[in-house]
């Protein structure tokens, strides 16, 4: 017999009728379609393009879009995923602005290109669907993007294809602004071949809230030739790092305002994190990243003193806003942390950036729950036996379904 | 009659103070071919000499920008600059690679072979000096055979033939390809000119002479160029849509020993022992002479 009690159905609850949003067209459509219908509305120059599921059907319609000239944009079949970063790199520094996609093997195939890109301090977008490495795994997982965590790419997870959505959109202006290069991870499956309801802005609500790239100082400039790259000496390194580092510091609070600017704009709101009945009454808090969120709203409701903080923007990881998000919790409650992801460590990515960002503010005892790995399905009851071993002498690192 | 001054730079567009080793060919070629370019051209190097050659942060010793990238990815580079400059109207300008031989037979083919078979409008400049020159003399698959290198576990030097990169370029059916010299400087600007208008990806690979990695006398570096040539280890040919012309046909049969014994990395091959690797060398040069006799 499983440990806690069963559920019966999947979110029982109906979700919220959403309102009309004006200047947008409601569309049914898969996470993937919604990725490539972003990156045509935020008027994407180049794509270069390398196919590896779960992804492929982003580079598919991003393809058909060029074809069929709903899109103005240089699309180019790559040889491999390390020469579509590696193309990504020389047509931003050229000026334009890149969107692709990959995911799993593909973007550990990249992982050299996507450091020589933030250090290039590169702006661009790119969407990452999570699988993770051979053996060979097409489910969903954040094994890949979360071991990219430390390349210098901003990282969103978003919960919904609306939210992968809007979340490129803001991301072309966050990372134009801050000369940082930006992933936005959706699940594999569960959002990628998932329809959903999509609302599409239209074009001119989209240029309104994003407009041109501006070419910055590190673009290639045929009046004022430049070297790009070269052998930087160390004290020169150590200051560009320095630069970068005040830079990143910024992410948190330019994300914040971006995203305040895009709910006055187009009447959806998104924070950093967020937090979903967390306050005095609340003893225990589930921490999740991605679709996996959208399953513990359903199953706490039924829960009145377990809450859930919903990680939006995980890189760099946003400590003043979790800090927020839990000052109403008391010190006696536990944190749970729900990971869909293996990094060769004890401790999952999620559970090792919590407790980073509580170190010395916070002193809340944390759970860590390995989950979802390499697709397994995390249902409401996977999210209710969560609940019940963290109330019931749970151990510190905890593989939830193994038994 | 008037001399030939052909070979005469006359708008330098590289600055003085490169950082090449005496002998090195790499500033004398990108001079060559920066004269000939012009400065409405985007170079892109990979991980290689002539990265360091140009210049550290914050140098730049070409007239013109430079961006340096991955080792494996110069091709997919320039691939992105290209569209870059295409969307913004710049076709006129010039996208040239430099890279040296480990970048272009080894761990830059793939991304190489991608952008030729894409017939993306890129300039390719190879300095073959047949080793990893850069790193301290390793063994690339541009190494010749019989060649000393710091890495070569069987036997101290290396027992198998260079790639035949210009074999495997003229299979993506380039508008066009072709083989200079440091020591053939009227040919090789004929053919900087003619790569620098023929639209497509085109490729040209150069003798590079290196004396540290060839452990040769840098003051002998364009002679012993010139006896490759005369030997028939570095045939001076173009290949246009796979039709072959042979540039330079030598007079008379000049044997490979001649070249090699110039060059310290082939000095065990003049022991007793070794002759008959010697003499596979000129077999094999042979061979390949006939070979593109056979193709013209």
């Amino acid at each position: 017999m499983p440990d806690g009690p069963r559920t019966e159905t999947a979110t029982e609850a109906a979700p919220d009728r959403l309102s009309e949003f004006p200047r947008h067209q409601e569309r049914i459509m898969k996470g993937n379609y919604a990725a490539a219908e972003a990156a045509r509305l935020c008027r994407v120059g180049f794509v270069p393009a390398y196919p590896i599921t779960p992804q492929t059907t982003i580079v598919e319609r991003l393809s058909e879009m060029v074809s069929n000239g709903e899109m103005d944009a240089t699309y180019v079949n790559m040889d491999s995923e390390h020469s579509v970063f590696a193309a990504a790199m020389g047509a931003a520094l050229g000026g334009e602005r890149v969107f692709t996609a990959t995911a799993g093997q593909g973007l550990f195939y990249a992982h050299e290109v996507l450091q020589a890109i933030s250090h290039f301090r590169l702006p661009m977008v790119m969407c990452n669907v999570g699988r993770p490495s051979i053996p060979w795994n097409i489910w969903s997982d954040q094994s890949d993007s979360l071991s990219q965590r430390d390349t210098g790419w901003i990282q969103y997870y978003g919960e919904s294809s609306q939210e992968v959505l809007d979340t490129i959109i803001q991301a072309y202006l966050l990372s134009e602004q801050l000369n940082i290069p930006v992933m936005v991870v959706l699940d594999a499956f569960y959002q990628s071949h998932t329809s959903e309801n999509i609302w599409i802005p239209e074009q001119d609500l989209v240029d309104e809230f994003l407009p041109p790239r501006r070419t910055a100082e590190m673009s290639i400039d045929l009046a004022q030739p430049k070297a790009f790259g070269g052998l930087v000496p160390p004290e020169h390194y150590y200051k560009f790092n320095y630069n970068s580092w005040k830079d990143v510091n910024k992410v948190e609070s330019l994300s914040a305002k971006i995203a305040g600017r895009f709910a006055g704009h187009f009447g959806r709101k998104y924070g950093n994190v967020e937090a979903v009945n967390i306050g005095p009454q609340t003893r225990l808090v589930l921490v999740t990243i991605s679709s996996i969120t959208t399953t513990a709203r359903g199953v706490i409701r039924k829960y009145p003193d377990v809450g859930l903080l919903k990680i939006r923007l995980f890189k760099p990881f946003p400590k003043a806003s979790v800090l927020d998000a839990l000052k109403n919790l008391p010190e006696n409650a536990i944190l749970a942390n729900v990971e869909r992801n293996f990094l060769g460590d004890r401790e999952g990515a999620i559970q090792q950036e919590m407790k980073r960002a509580l170190y010395g503010s916070r002193n809340l005892r944390m759970l860590d729950f390995y989950a979802g790995v390499g697709g397994k399905d995390v249902p409401p009851l996977t999210i209710e036996k969560i609940i019940y071993r963290a109330t019931h002498s749970p151990e510190d690192i905890n593989w939830i379904d193994v038994d | 009659m008037k001399p030939a001054l052909e070979f005469l730079i006359k708008d330098e567009k590289v600055y003085s103070g490169a950082l090449s080793c005496r002998g090195c060919g790499w500033s004398l070629l990108v001079r060559h071919l920066s004269s000939i370019l012009g400065e409405n051209t985007v170079y892109v190097a990979p991980a290689s000499c002539f990265s360091i050659i140009s210049g550290p942060y914050p140098l730049n010793d070409l007239k013109g920008n430079i961006v340096h990238t991955v080792f494996a990815a110069a091709s997919a580079t320039a691939t992105g600059v290209r569209a870059s400059l295409d969307r913004q109207g710049k076709e006129d300008t010039t996208v040239v690679i430099l890279a040296g031989d480990g970048g272009t037979f080894d761990i830059g083919l793939q991304a190489l072979s991608g952008a030729a078979a894409r017939g993306e409008n890129i300039l390719y400049i190879v300095n073959n000096n047949g080793a990893y020159m850069n790193t301290g003399i390793q063994t690339s698959t541009a190494t010749p055979y019989g060649a000393v290198t710091t890495t070569n576990p069987n036997g101290g030097f290396k027992r198998t033939w260079p790639k035949d990169l210009m074999g495997i370029i003229a299979a993506h059916n380039l508008p066009y390809a072709a083989t200079g010299s440091l020591a053939h400087l009227e040919d090789l600007r004929r053919k900087m000119k003619k790569a620098k208008d023929t639209p497509g990806f085109r490729l040209l690979m150069i003798d590079g002479p290196c004396p540290p990695g060839h452990k040769t006398d840098p003051a002998m570096s364009i002679s012993i160029g010139r006896l490759a040539v005369e030997t028939r280890l570095f045939p001076l040919y173009e290949i246009e849509q796979q039709q072959y012309t042979i540039n330079y046909i030598p007079e008379k049969e000049v044997p490979v020993t001649e070249c090699l014994k110039h060059q310290g990395r082939f000095r065990h091959l003049f022991r007793e022992e070794n002759y008959p690797i010697l003499e596979e060398i000129q077999e094999h040069t042979d061979w390949y002479w006939k070979q593109l006799l056979s193709k013209t």
